[in-house]
């Protein structure tokens, strides 16, 4: 499978903090990686590094096969960056600002304006394109902003934290378009974000913390590993619970416990059938992992009625 | 080629849309005009009129020329390095923003970026003050006119070089600079101090001997004088018609017109040479720097 970056024992530190310390991992044609981490963890100046805003202190990047120091120029039109921070020209229009990036990829006249047609039916730019960048709102400034980073059709898309700020339906608008880019441009896409529910359709997760790699792996792979099941038992009464000699929880019409793994749930689902009469088992969920896995337990933070 | 072109095309489109840069530019004229309004021109009419041998009157239209010959050519030749400095100020303001990082994720190269930059300075500030200079010439015409062609087109020469220089000197300082704190204090700072170190606020033969000895090291102070020649070459002129050379040699002098380097008259193309001169040395240093300095 062709592999779209390989990133090798890279690392960066700032004065004494390691942002990024020794990591490796690749990426195959095709795939979205999700690349999490708390606040600080190093995420940003992973992308930074590929993207050649900055420089790595040892190891070795290659995108598309070819190291990004060596061959910049042909690593540089390959990869498309959405950057936590908008940085379009304020002052300039959207069309402005689509114009003069293109042109810094060799794109001009009417190639531009054929490309410009296209993403203007793809983001829905009519409306603003001759609007200033400072006068958008959040969501339509990501629009822009991701309009931008594919100005130039690139193989490899790199998003840190696209919806961040945005309300639930403008994200699902950004999120259809990062889907349609996968899905009909083959894009491969390289994630950061610190909303959980965004990474189920990733192909594969890494969770960093304090610059190094603490987990990786499928979605599933994660859940197994890092979240307990859990089971929700309706319609029986305190005593019967307490046979099960596990922690549980009073939940609306019922108690809510935790268990290791499902073949342990099925373990005490069969051994306890008079309990389990009416039951629902669940896997964790990713925000589960994270925490477990950043070892941030916040328990009680999120509602357990549910 | 292309590149730069629109990466140019690009960076004036930025500094004039954005107010804030384009009116701190504007900082030292306002302060000139301020201060010709309230003495500065009182001053300069009694020392036109008190250098005057007895029985010698200046017509009230001469004296307007000398006068508003002043005030222009110090208007003229401290914007054009003022308004140099703050367009500049769009590579800083680049990284504040990081803005520049969008930039360098395309495949195009540090001499690209370095090179528009100059340009896009170079041409935002030449607009500027080529609109100044018109209105410059409107205010004369008004009433003290004494130029020709030929004096006209000196002017415009000026404006040029001492464009140039004012780009190339805020190209080096400005590349060291890298957030909103610098850019306000070296804006500010240049935009008001420019004015003194140049004499146009007062003469330099007002200053003490020891600053004005520093002075005469510093290639500003030939620009302003080339910008000052030029432009009061009309009503000097007129001058020496009714007035023997020797005053007007000494008028000169004093309003740092004729300029005394050790004891030796410095020539109209000496300044020339040793402005262009300092233009090329600082130009080849502000593109080496940018290529071989690791930060962008
Ligand atoms: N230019 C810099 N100078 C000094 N320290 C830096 C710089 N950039 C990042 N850091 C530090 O490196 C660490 C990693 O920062 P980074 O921006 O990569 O985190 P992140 O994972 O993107 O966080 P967030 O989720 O908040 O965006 C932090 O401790 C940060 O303070
Ligand atoms: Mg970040």
């Amino acid at each position: 499978m062709e592999k779209i970056l390989e990133i090798t024992n890279v690392s960066k530190s700032f004065g004494k903090v390691k942002a990024v310390d020794n990591i490796s991992f690749n990426v195959t044609k095709g795939e979205m990686l999700a690349y999490l981490g708390v606040n600080g963890a190093g995420k940003s100046t992973t992308i930074s590094m590929i993207c050649g805003t900055l420089k790595g202190d040892s190891g070795s990047i290659k995108v598309c096969g070819e190291d990004i120091k060596k061959n910049s120029n042909y690593t540089k039109n390959k990869i498309g960056v959405v950057f936590q921070n908008s940085v379009l020209d304020q002052t300039l229009t959207v069309y402005d600002n689509l114009k003069y990036r293109a042109s810094l990829y060799g794109i001009t006249g009417n190639k531009f304006r054929e490309r410009f047609v296209t993403l203007e039916k793809m983001f829905d730019l009519k409306e603003i394109k001759n609007q200033k960048v400072k006068t958008l709102s959040g969501g339509q400034r990501r629009r822009v902003d991701i309009a931008r980073a594919i100005i130039h059709n690139p193989e490899f898309l790199i998003l840190d934290e696209p919806t961040t700020g945005l309300d639930p339906n403008t994200r699902k608008n950004i999120w259809n378009i990062i889907r349609y880019l996968r899905k009909n441009n083959g894009m491969t896409v390289f994630l950061t974000t610190h909303y959980m529910e965004e990474t189920t359709d990733a192909d594969f997760i890494i969770i960093i913390d304090k610059g190094k790699i603490i987990a990786k792996g499928s979605p599933l792979d994660l859940k197994n590993k890092y979240a307990k099941d859990i089971i929700r038992i309706y319609h029986i009464n305190e005593e019967d619970v307490k046979k099960l000699k596990l922690p549980y929880r009073k939940i609306n019409d019922g108690y809510k416990i935790e268990i290791e793994n499902t073949t342990l749930a099925t373990d005490l689902i069969v051994e306890n059938k008079e309990i389990f009469k009416d039951y629902e088992i669940t896997k964790g969920k990713m925000d589960d992992v994270f925490l477990n896995a950043t070892g941030n337990r916040i328990e009680d933070v999120y509602e357990e009625n549910n | 080629m292309k590149k730069i072109i629109n990466l140019t095309i690009r960076n004036i489109k930025v500094y004039f849309s954005d107010k804030g840069m384009f009116l701190t530019s504007l900082i030292t004229p306002a302060i000139l005009l301020i201060l010709y309004a309230t003495f500065l021109s009182n001053v300069f009419q009694s020392t036109f009129v008190n250098a005057m041998p007895k029985g010698i009157e200046l017509s009230k239209k001469l004296l307007n020329g000398l006068v508003k010959g002043q005030l222009v050519a110090s208007l003229l030749s401290v914007s054009c390095i003022t308004v140099a400095f703050c367009s500049n100020m769009l590579m800083v303001q680049d990284k504040v923003n990081e803005n520049i990082k969008d930039l360098m994720i395309t495949p195009t190269d540090k001499k690209t970026l370095v090179i528009s930059y100059f340009l896009a300075s170079f041409i935002s500030t030449l607009i500027v003050n080529l609109f100044a200079l018109i209105l410059c010439l409107i205010y004369i015409a008004s009433s003290g006119w004494f130029m020709n062609l030929m004096d006209v087109l000196l002017i415009v020469l000026n404006v040029v070089i001492l464009t140039l220089f004012g780009c190339v000197l805020s190209s080096i300082i400005n590349s060291f600079l890298s957030t909103q704190g610098q850019i306000s204090v070296v804006g500010t700072i240049v935009s008001s101090m420019y004015g003194f170190i140049a004499g146009a606020y007062m003469p330099m033969s007002q200053f003490g001997a020891g600053l004005r000895k520093v002075l005469l090291y510093l290639p500003t102070t030939y620009g302003t004088a080339l910008m000052k020649n030029s432009v009061m070459r009309g009503p000097f002129r007129e001058l020496e018609k009714i007035v023997p050379g020797n005053i007007v040699n000494s008028l000169k002098k004093s309003l740092d017109i004729g300029l005394l380097f050790n004891g030796n008259v410095v020539e109209a193309s000496t300044m020339y040479l040793i402005v262009l001169m300092t233009i090329v040395v600082l130009f080849a240093v502000y593109v080496l720097k940018s290529i071989y300095y690791k930060e962008v």
